[in-house]
């Protein structure tokens, strides 16, 4: 940026909010030398105190650094003021480090955490002085990549981003930054460069991929353009987590993050097989952190940031298979330092709780339960291994604990639901007032509060409800105002959303490349910052499909047939079509499926040579 | 004992609000490894006071925290443990060690000074200065927690001069009276009848009853 330039920002960041989300220069920031190194810019499409939040920005942030010939800076989504600002000043959108505008970068790189913030990445790109779709950019523009869970359906946004990766980061994102960079070196188009990121494991190009359709709007045919590339593409897997890189340096942010501590990532994938949860799939196989490991991260965490706090990240924590011994250690190692451990949303279903009371330092932030569903039939039917009796049993121990408040997590309009089954949310919230009153008074907390969330269920890709409708608005809301009167109970607080959010995420979800120009059109009609309520703005989105004449109950309303092509099907993530069809029809039948670590259930994954568990 | 800390706050630095500078400085003592102390209870914090906060988008050239150690050290020590810890624009620049009996620097604290660098206007602000300065009282309207309230500037303005293409001001801070140097540069403004420009505020020390800086005490 030149002085010039710079004058007038230092102007503007002295009219916008929280002014510091825009000056870089944390403690443990990079600023590397650009000469002679392939730069890149990792664009989070959310505001800074959530990217900052964020574990994977963190470690590809270092992974990255940590490379003699490569550099990562950062760059946010502006909040609205700053977007204003910035364009009426003429400065581009530019990374917190070197104040560089994005499209000087020789590749930028978005992660995909969740649908709604796709109009985000536009807005980024276009303030940063990247053209918005891939072919209309020149051989100089920087290569825009992504990855992240929704990369695994990249293809509404198949027009927008150059190549994608499909699963774990660490390595890959090395790989592709020195495609890009020798690309450049040795002078290649920017046409043949795509076509070497392609050879990289794991890599996605969709310019060399072709989608035609049925009348009926499914997809007919999706083929490659060319023999480099793949099909199916095959997700990056790092095995050995305590090889993988981590970061140990993480930038501190000025401004508090939304999660503002150290995180340590203590174990990949899930063996569960919730049939909702598309994490759950993605992720296999299980892979552990060892203990010691761990240790020594979070010692390096803690003296390169003084955190207070710290917290371990997995899907399913309490299934890690040395929890306590790793808890002991930790507290006994940060006791002196005052770091406190929190465990937010344990299982249920283990005797975790019990241990958790002998740390002291371990922070009593309320329970946090999640059975999904309200009735042990639809459990079955998700295969939430839960039952009623766990849920109560936890309950009752953390209120005989001295803890009064309970979170509860459901959704609503999932597969095969009855009213039955919402009514039973009401139920169970009930006998968990129940239990907090069946303690003598003087044994029990004061101020009982039992917090119940009702989401709506977006049925996912890669799960076996990838086939199922979503609910319609009409029956979502229907069912949100039968609970609203179910749930008129003492001590119980009812929270719910509007359901415009979760259909736009489920079209999105399972959407095809079409679905491209609804988000181009969506976004010239001025859709941005679509995952905050207040910016959120359906009408408009409703007019972008009706402009490109695309229906969105095609891809959220509509019952897939076994037989149909599915856009994401490019990708192999281990998991096999036909594992997932079997548990799509186990689910219908109410038929539970075992935890696979007593015994493999076949999910395909076994086909990655020996990856799994023994 | 306890340690004063004379620390800077300049830069991009400006921009960090109170709470967020709370938390970065109590983070860089942690990390140095500094022997703090903390508040006893289920939550213990890192016990740190500031003298006075600084609002977002004012630099700090000489700004003062106090804290209670576990032990003895020597200030010079304490120091450059520290600094190896804070980033530049946030460095520390003295260290001295007090009394536990010292009263709290925020105690002490009654007047603070401040350059105004505004970017248009310096002529007319000269010219306005001496009658500025000559009324018996200057109302502004003062924002505070119980609502818009009516207040005079004038006794708060102990000092006010230009020179070398600044404003210098000398301004109440304490308990019993502050001005904001912004609040200066409005008022001022106002009676030059110019509009307000953009200016760069920087407080260059904070000062005990005899005007004194808080840490000679
Ligand atoms: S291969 Fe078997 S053990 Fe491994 S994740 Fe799949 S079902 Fe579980």
């Amino acid at each position: 940026m030149n002085p010039e330039m710079n004058q007038r920002l230092e102007a503007l960041l002295e009219t916008v909010q929280r002014p510091a989300r825009y000056t870089g220069g944390e403690v443990n920031a990079v600023k590397k030398d650009w000469a002679g190194r392939t730069t890149f810019c990792f664009a989070f499409p959310d505001t800074y105190e959530v990217a900052m939040s964020h574990l994977g920005m963190k470690v590809l942030y270092e992974a990255v650094n940590r490379e003699d010939d490569l550099l990562c800076e950062r760059a946010m989504m502006p909040w609205v003021d700053m977007m204003a600002g910035l364009k009426e000043q003429g400065i581009p959108l530019f990374s917190l480090e070197s104040h560089r505008p994005l499209r000087d970068f020789d590749a930028v790189g978005f992660t995909l955490q969740y649908e709604m913030s796709y109009t985000n990445i536009l807005a980024m790109l276009d303030l940063g002085g990247i053209p918005l779709e891939g072919r209309q950019r020149p051989p100089e523009a920087p290569f825009v990549i992504a990855g992240g869970p929704c990369a695994f359906n990249p293809e509404p946004l198949a027009p927008i981003i150059d190549a994608f990766l499909l699963g774990d980061g660490e390595t890959a994102t090395l790989e592709m930054l020195r495609v890009i960079g020798q690309g450049r070196a040795a002078g290649l188009s920017r046409e043949d460069i795509l076509v070497n990121l392609a050879g990289v494991p794991g890599v996605y190009v969709p310019s060399l991929y072709e989608a035609s359709y049925h009348e009926d709007g499914s997809l007919a045919a999706f083929t490659p353009l060319m023999p480099q590339a793949p099909l199916p593409i095959r997700k990056r897997l790092e095995l050995d987590l305590d090889a993988a890189a981590f970061p140990q340096r993480t930038p501190l942010p000025f401004s508090e993050a939304v999660h503002d501590r150290i995180v340590l990532e203590i174990m990949r994938g899930c063996t569960r097989g919730c049939r909702f949860c598309q994490a759950g799939m993605l992720y296999r196989p299980v892979r552990e952190r060892s203990p010691e490991k761990l240790l020594e991260l979070a010692k390096g965490l803690f003296e390169a940031t003084g955190y207070e706090e710290m917290s371990l990240s997995s899907l399913s924590t309490g299934d890690y298979s040395q929890l306590l011994g790793l808890i002991g250690s930790l507290n006994a190692c940060f006791m002196d330092q005052r770091v406190s451990l929190s465990l937010p949303s344990l299982r249920i279903d283990n005797q975790l709780q019990e241990a958790l009371v002998d740390t002291a330092r371990v922070k009593k932030s309320g329970l946090t339960l999640a059975p999904e569903a309200g009735s042990q039939r639809l459990r079955d039917v998700i295969n939430k291994g839960v039952t009623e009796e766990d849920l109560l049993r936890s309950v009752t121990e953390a209120f005989e604990q001295g803890w009064s408040s309970v979170k509860l997590y459901f959704m609503i309009g999932l597969p095969t639901e009855t009213d039955e089954d919402l009514l039973g949310i009401a139920d169970l919230a009930r006998k968990v007032v129940a239990c907090y009153y069946a303690l003598p008074k003087e044994k029990r907390a004061r101020g009982l509060k039992v917090v119940v969330s009702a989401s709506t269920f977006v049925p996912k890709p890669f799960t076996p409800f990838q086939w199922a409708a979503q609910d319609s608005l009409d029956d979502i809301r229907r069912k949100q105002a039968l609970l609203r009167e179910a749930l008129k109970i003492r001590g119980v607080t009812f929270n719910w959303h509007d359901p415009q959010t979760s259909f736009l995420e489920a079209c999105f979800a399972r959407g095809d490349r079409r679905l491209a120009k609804v988000l181009l059109r969506a976004y010239a009609l001025g859709c941005l910052l679509d995952g905050w309520s207040e910016h959120f703005n359906y009408q408009a989105w409703l007019q972008a499909f009706r402009d490109t004449g695309l229906d969105p109950a095609l891809y959220a309303n509509r019952v897939r047939g076994k037989g149909e092509l599915l856009p994401w099907e490019l990708a192999d993530i281990g998991v096999t079509r036909a594992f997932l069809w079997r548990e799509h029809e186990r689910a219908l039948a109410g038929q539970v499926t075992p935890d696979c670590r007593l015994g493999c259930e076949g999910c395909g994954l076994r086909r990655f040579d020996g990856v799994c568990l023994p | 004992m306890k340690m004063l800390v004379v620390y800077e706050k300049m830069g991009p630095h400006r921009f960090i609000g109170h709470l967020d500078l709370q938390r970065a400085m109590q983070r860089a003592l942690r990390r140095a490894g500094l022997p703090v102390r903390y508040s006893q209870g289920f939550n213990p914090h890192l016990l740190l006071s500031f003298a006075a906060p600084l609002s977002v988008g004012v630099q700090g050239a000489r700004e003062v925290m106090e804290l209670p150690l576990a032990r003895e050290m020597e200030e010079q020590a304490f120091l450059d443990r520290l600094n190896a810890a804070l980033p530049e624009g946030l460095k520390a620049l003295a260290a001295r060690a007090l009394e536990e009996e010292t009263p709290p620097a925020m105690a002490r604290l009654q007047a603070a000074r401040y350059t105004l660098k505004p970017e248009e206007g310096l002529e007319a602000l000269g010219q306005a200065l001496p009658g500025f300065l000559a009324q018996a009282s200057i109302p502004f309207e003062k924002r505070g927690k119980a609502g818009v309230r009516q207040a005079d500037l004038r006794p708060l303005i102990h000092d006010l001069q230009l020179h070398g293409g600044a404003l210098h001001a000398l301004l109440a801070l304490s308990e019993q009276g502050s001005a904001r140097p912004d609040q200066l540069l409005a008022s001022l403004c106002e009676y030059a009848g110019i509009p307000r420009p953009r200016c760069l505020i920087t407080r260059t020390a904070l000062l005990d009853k005899r005007l004194l800086p808080l840490e000679q005490p």
